[in-house]
């Protein structure tokens, strides 16, 4: 039976790819046939029913490695879960369809048919589905490591003077983050004064402002000032609205009028040359 | 991998900390995380040893969802918590130090369960988990 | 073990070195009031570069002695709080407002060079 099987897909191969996407066409998502030309979708299509086939031919590891390589394809495609799956099953109809219709397989036989064709999809249906999930997590998880990298760094401007500017929402895992950042950056530049840009942040509710008067605290403790910057019109009504006191906390409205100040607090200034004649 | 310490002196405490330092290193935790913990386990066992007065930490490894973590199990059959909504306020102190102790540690670390009757005993189990 | 405490000129240096404990934590804030009466000294530096943790109760001695210093009339810088330290402190709630700290030994030097001088 499974020779039967295999024969019947190794000889039809290209009416079921056809097949394959007349069908896919009208029943999937049209989300994913339209994210990508008309071109890319008949050769990613033909790939999958390739892989399929080879199922049949190659040994697990060949397969094992060839699904891999395709699931990483189609995640960065942006194919989602539900076509793969839908596109599993259209397979399975198209051949199930395609050798009755040849009187392949009639109902004497369709029993005997239809467990080992499930015998067969099965293990598939795992390894395609755990290779695409595995595919995204990791996608994921490099995206999130990514994000952290672009986190939070530490310029220092002038010898003694430090800046760090906040991009983003700032959550607590980020928070934790931005706070050893600074502090590691602080006793490696040797920094005496560190300003905090938060021109970048949309939003300071109780949470950030606990979170910043807490990385003020252990800046002073390691052994340097800490200044926030940034603060705007909204940003300074919301934090005296909510009641938050940030009084034990230097703060200014631009970048400029900081780095002015952690100048004269560490006793410099800047001057204007005057050329000579 | 896990192991226990018996507080039943001060340099219990040292040896408890001592313990989850190495644990903690070897699970591959940074000098930050690797610092909440030797504190935490600090914490737990001095509360052992000042209102207990014996009991023991023990320190495990664990595995969820392909994430590693550390526990850090604290047990006495002391006089246990009175107020335990009271004990996890910060600055409340019964003994004159700073009143840090529970809610300091409950922010150190992941997650955070504790059980106390009081008569019984007090049992506090804390993870962290390896970033 | 006791903990060795150098004077220089008016101040005296406290570089400490190994993992406290509580006994010889409290042996070191008798030692080092006992060494303010004796040489008059008006400031002191702790120098923290080597403590990888600190818990609350030797936050509590050393803030303790930082206190019980300024009564007797010395000023106290820590120095060398490492990142780790510091935001460990911070989460378990201690702030050590009031106590004057520099990056390393010779920061806390003029640091206090500076505080005497005012």
């Amino acid at each position: 039976m499974r020779k039967l099987i295999f024969n019947y897909v190794q000889t039809h191969k290209s009416e079921i790819l056809g097949e394959w996407i007349n069908r896919m066409k009208q029943e999937a998502d049209e989300r994913a046939v339209q994210t990508m030309s008309a071109q890319m979708f008949t050769k990613t299509s033909s790939e999958f029913i390739e892989l399929l086939v080879s199922n049949f031919t190659e040994t697990e590891e060949e397969f094992q490695s060839k699904v891999t390589g395709f699931a990483e394809k189609i995640v960065r495609l942006g194919w989602p879960l539900t076509v793969i799956t839908l596109g599993l099953r259209i397979f399975d109809h198209i051949i199930t369809d395609g050798m009755q219709e040849e009187e392949l397989v009639d109902h004497h036989n369709f029993m005997e048919f239809s467990s080992e064709f499930e015998r067969w999809m099965f293990p598939l249906y795992n390894t395609i589905i755990d290779a695409y999930a595995y595919t995204w997590e990791r996608t994921v998880s490099l995206q999130k490591i990514a994000l952290q990298e672009l986190s939070a760094p530490l310029i220092p401007v002038f010898e003694k003077i430090s800046v760090m500017p906040l991009v983003g929402t700032i959550d607590t895992e980020r928070a934790k983050l931005i706070m050893e950042n600074l502090l590691d950056g602080v006793v490696k530049h040797r920094a005496e004064v560190v300003l905090i840009d938060i021109t970048g942040v949309p939003v300071v509710d109780t949470m950030v402002a606990h979170h910043i008067i807490q990385a003020a605290d252990a800046v002073r403790l390691v052994g340097a000032k800490c200044m926030i910057v940034g603060i705007r019109p909204e940003i300074a009504q919301t934090i005296v609205t909510l009641g938050i006191n940030l009084d034990q906390v230097l703060t200014t409205s631009t970048l400029k009028k900081g780095i002015e100040k952690a100048l004269e607090m560490t006793e410099r200034k800047i001057i204007e040359v005057e050329e000579e004649q | 991998m896990d192991s226990c310490v018996k507080i039943t002196n001060e340099w219990d405490i040292v040896a408890a900390r001592q313990l989850g330092r190495n644990v903690a290193k070897d699970l591959g935790f940074g000098t930050v995380d690797q610092a909440r913990i030797t504190t935490a386990i600090s914490e737990l066992a001095r509360n052992i040893y000042l209102y207990a007065g014996q009991g023991q930490v023990c320190i495990e490894k664990t595995e969820n969802a392909g994430k590693v973590g550390l526990i850090i199990l604290s047990e006495d059959q002391g006089p246990g918590i009175q107020d335990l909504r009271k004990a996890m306020e910060d600055g409340f102190s019964t003994s004159g130090g700073l009143g840090a102790g529970l809610p300091g540690v409950k922010r150190l670390v992941d997650e955070f369960a504790i059980d106390s009757t009081p008569g019984e005993g007090t049992l506090i189990k804390a993870i962290k988990w390896l970033r | 073990m006791r903990i060795p405490i150098l004077k220089l000129h008016d101040c005296l240096l406290i570089s400490i070195q190994w993992e406290l404990d509580d006994q010889t934590a409290l042996q070191f804030q008798e030692d080092l009031l006992r060494k303010i009466h004796e040489t008059s000294a008006r400031g002191v530096v702790i120098d923290l570069t080597s403590i990888d943790f600190i818990d609350s109760f030797i936050a509590k001695v050393l803030g303790d002695v930082i206190s019980m210093s300024k009564l007797m009339g010395a000023k106290v810088v820590i120095t060398g709080i490492q990142p780790a330290v510091a935001i460990t402190l911070i989460e378990l709630g201690i702030r050590l407002e009031d106590v004057l700290t520099a990056l390393d030994l010779e920061k806390g030097l003029e640091k206090l060079r500076r505080e005497l001088e005012d």
